[in-house]
């Protein structure tokens, strides 16, 4: 944060959790961190005429983690044979080692390393799929899912489960969203509804925090009440979390879970990692297979992700980096996930009162990212609407936001249907929200209606 | 020995008498710059493995990286669909496929088979192919394909025929006559045996010989073989007639990471417009899910695309060699038979491939005396070439041979940035392990 530059600006915190006032007193430890203009150097590959306020779906990288990336590719370039056969498993099995402890995974087998969320749950889903075909899971059991689940979890059900004969229910989930209970009161029905006619349900997908709109979903809660309900299992979506929530696997109990490296983690795109528990009884991780097959099939999801044939696997090799420069920051991965979530709040409380708006959900239901409601002059009537506003932010204002459009309730006056999806990270500055707040400002000014946009 | 450079000018001072064309072709001092971040120590005969990737190559693909990074909402918008739009197109056009949407891009080779095979599995599935109904393979079907056969297809229910091959071979009347006679032999059984399903390689990867595939996929249509894929994993930029019309197959995948200059990784799977009850899918479901495979396979979550895109940068690249992909492939072809002669004639052993069925690779006999007795032998004769002589070159065990004979073959490729020192250093490295008397038995002790 230019915290140096706009002193009046007191009440936002930079970096380091330091206000410029009043006088916080030294600790010899700080010489150490990050300072704000180390961390500008380290994002200057970022578009600097954008308000880059979407760090939640593409994540980013800072430059020296980019370089180490690098190095790994030119070694492997350099003499591939020899990168095989004695760098890769060594370098795959100290990212994985790692993340088992980041993330307090009782056993390194249950950590293993893919892609990204969407290959997470492709494996979780297509090992339903054989359930169902195999016989396992009966015609008709049930997978129920949340109804803000993630577009490509969505189809990836329809893909595996639903063609295999499985039912799919879903949670409605409100929006806005005022308490956990409001949550935890539909999953019970739900789960209620899945039950009915003697069927078995035999998993559980639950977001931990939703993409959009985005909510922070009470995990721990709903695991607790799968368990208590005899649901078979249960996976966590994740796609955000570490980096930007509280990710510990035994705390949270979840049979699979899986977030993306490259959201929260500052690692390269792209790397994300998928635990699955072990089976205390029979050791194993419950058969899950990666869906490309190479030699490897049969050897453990861990052994077989890690090598799915010929490609780049620089991105998943330099999470020992991506780790050392989150030490850099005060308070590591926990002090960066407490001010990017003070930040936000307080960027959206901002934009909302500049506005007459609201927020989409109240503070502890938000991470690093909050729904910022948009003037309801706007007209925001349809996820068209939604897009085009986007890009115009985008190309007339240089400002880079998601916009959610939310269909208005019967008998609702005046809705506010357009919600934009904030995010904050470490290279954000109080001038991306200024910005945004300004933008809007002069289309409410200029009269500005989504219709316009669409002739 | 006239060795040929890159372009066709004999070395021994000889000077070419070709009339000077406008076009100015790359020079053996851009090559060896190109790939100036190969490690030089080593002999590197495994192009067939990993392939290579010049650096204009890797910079365009930087560039691509760098304008993802900067802003990437703006990238996925406006940005990508379009590149790959492009690189798919120039694909197209390189296998003479008819129409842009039977090219999809994917990661590599095993990822379009587990495609294919995904798809196979939930006919099984669905009834419409009945359990115990076929897929054939050939013996030297890629370790990964037999995997993935084992993945899809025998968990569903479906039986697995195997059509024995001999190595050495002589000529692919063998092949044809094994093949046709597996599927024969199998139709007798019954009708109610069908074969769904075969799985033919364009260049088998150990040992490495050319497949006849298309006598084989006409063999396949005159037997009512319901879908032939081919894993022609090394066939783009290495094997003559990679056409998808005269090779007539439904699937047809390459890799473009290997011989085709490409940076890992990226491979395309043709799929026929003309089959239209089938019913592909990435694995990977993406919001694109039931857009068409070459959408889907476009957006398969946030990842790296850029090798994706850079296809453009690599056919100018082509482009700058005389006679374009296929001059190079031609060259290849006989450098590395000349190689292989070279090494053959040097050690008193003999190919395991006639020259017309090696493309840019060939089956280079060993010298007995080393003892090759198993897989483990060859492993670490291999690595023993790496570590003593920096010599990359992956060793084949022969099974089934009399004491005495050639069981070890080393599978040596020839790309362009390869030197004849490269293969110097290999026949002076095995002779030293023969004078010396190494054999495995005693690496392995």
């Amino acid at each position: 944060m230019a915290s140096e530059k706009n002193n009046h600006h007191r009440s936002i915190p930079d970096i380091n959790g330091t206000h410029p006032t009043p006088k916080k007193p030294k600790l010899s430890s700080s010489s150490n961190f990050i300072t704000a203009s180390e961390i500008q150097s380290e994002f200057s590959h970022h578009d600097s005429a954008v308000s880059r306020i979407n760090n939640g779906s593409f994540g980013s990288c800072p430059s020296s983690i980019l370089s180490a990336q690098q190095q790994w590719q030119l070694k492997y370039l350099r003499q591939p044979d020899h990168f095989y056969f004695n760098h890769l498993k060594p370098a795959i099995n100290n990212s994985r080692s790692i993340i088992q402890n980041l993330v307090n995974a009782k056993d390194i087998n249950e950590i293993s390393i893919v892609d990204n969320a969407t290959t997470a749950a492709a494996i979780v889903l297509q090992h339903t799929a054989w359930c169902f075909r195999e016989g396992k899971f009966n015609k008709g059991d049930v997978v129920v899912m949340l109804h803000y689940a993630y577009g490509a979890v969505k189809k990836s059900m329809e893909a595996y489960v639903t063609r295999a004969g499985g039912k799919v229910i879903e949670v409605p989930l409100p929006f806005p969203v005022s308490s956990n209970d409001e949550i935890v009161t539909e999953f019970r029905k739900a789960l209620e509804k899945g039950k009915v006619d003697g069927k078995k349900i035999r998993l559980a997908v639950i977001d931990h925090v939703t993409s959009m709109p985005c909510v922070v979903i009470p995990v721990k809660e709903l695991i607790q009440i799968c368990r208590e309900e005899g649901v078979e299992q249960v996976f966590v979506d994740a796609a955000h979390s570490i980096g930007c929530t509280d990710v510990d696997m035994q705390d949270i109990g979840a049979d699979f879970y899986t977030t993306n490296l490259h959201k929260w983690f500052f690692c390269p795109p792209s790397i994300a990692f998928l635990y699955t528990k072990k089976n205390p009884k029979t050791g194993g991780g419950g058969d899950l297979h990666h869906p490309v097959v190479s030699h490897e099939y049969g050897n453990g999801l861990a052994v077989e992700s890690a090598w799915i044939g010929t490609r780049d696997y620089s991105a998943q090799l330099v999470v020992p980096e991506a780790l050392e420069f989150v030490n850099r920051l005060e308070g590591g991965i926990e002090g960066i996930k407490k001010r990017n979530h003070e930040a936000v709040i307080e960027m959206g409380e901002m934009l909302v009162k500049a506005w007459g708006t609201h927020l989409g959900s109240p503070k502890h239901m938000c991470a690093s990212m909050v729904m910022v409601g948009l003037p309801t002059c706007f007209g925001v009537r349809s996820d068209s609407d939604a897009l085009t506003l986007r890009t115009h932010l985008r190309d007339v204002f240089g400002v880079e936001v998601p916009i959610y459009y939310r269909p208005p309730r019967d008998g609702e006056v005046d809705p506010v249907t357009g919600y934009a999806r904030i995010f904050y990270q470490v290279y954000n500055k109080v001038e991306d929200y200024y910005k945004f707040r300004d933008a809007v400002n002069q289309l409410v000014d200029n009269g500005f209606a989504c219709t316009l946009l669409s002739k | 020995m006239a060795f040929h450079d890159q372009n066709n000018n004999h070395t021994n001072g000889e000077v070419s008498k070709k009339p000077k064309l406008s076009f100015s072709a790359i020079t053996d001092t851009e090559i060896q710059s190109e790939f100036s971040h190969h490690d030089p120590t080593v002999a590197r005969l495994n192009n067939g493995a990993f392939g290579c990737c010049p650096s204009s190559v890797l910079a365009a693909q930087r560039q691509w990286q760098l304008k993802s990074l900067r802003q990437p909402d703006h990238f996925y918008f406006n940005h990508l669909q379009k590149g790959i739009l492009h690189s798919r197109t120039i694909i197209k056009d390189l296998v003479n496929a008819q129409h842009v949407n039977e090219i999809s891009i994917v990661d590599n080779a095993s990822t379009a088979t587990a495609i294919v095979l995904q798809q196979a599995s939930w006919a099984f599935q669905e009834g419409k192919f009945n359990k115990g109904d076929s897929v054939v393979m050939l013996h030297y079907a890629y370790g990964s394909v037999k995997k993935a056969i084992e993945a899809y297809v025998t968990r569903a229910g479906g039986r697995v025929i195997e059509v024995p091959l001999t190595f050495p071979v002589t000529s692919e009347d063998d092949i044809i006559r094994e093949f046709r006679h597996v599927l024969e032999k199998t139709k007798s059984e019954g009708s109610s045996n069908k074969v769904r399903l075969a799985v033919i390689d364009h260049v088998t990867s150990m040992p490495s010989m050319v497949i006849p595939v298309k006598e084989l996929v006409k063999i396949c249509r005159e037997e009512g073989v319901d879908q032939v894929f081919v894993d022609a994993a090394h066939a783009v930029g290495c094997t003559p007639r990679v056409d998808m019309q005269e090779i007539g197959a439904d699937f047809y995948t390459s890799n473009l990471h290997k011989w085709f200059f490409c940076p890992p990784s990226v491979a395309f799977i043709y799929t026929r417009k003309s089959v239209n009850s089938v019913d592909l899918h990435h694995p990977v479901v993406s919001h694109e899910y039931g857009n068409g495979l070459a959408i889907e396979s476009s957006w398969i979550g946030n990842r790296d695309y850029s090798a994706q895109l850079v296809v453009p940068t690599v056919m100018e690249f082509v482009n700058r060699f005389e006679g374009g992909i296929e001059g190079i492939k031609e060259r290849n072809h006989d450098c590395v038979v000349e190689m292989g002669e070279m090494l053959v004639e040097a050690w008193g052993t003999h190919l395991g491939t006639p020259h017309h069925m090696s493309a840019s690779m060939v089956m280079v006999g060993l010298p007995p005396s080393l003892g090759i007795m198993n897989e483990c032998d060859a492993m670490n004769l291999r690595t023993h070439l790496r570590e003593f002589f920096g010599v990359e070159v992956p060793i084949y065990f022969r099974d089934g041979g009399e004491v005495g004979c050639v069981s070890g073959y080393a599978r040596i490729s020839y790309q362009v940035y390869n030197k004849v020192d490269d293969y110097y250093k290999f026949r002076d490295a095995i002779n030293q392990l023969v004078s010396d008397g190494l054999t495995c038995a005693f690496l392995s002790s």
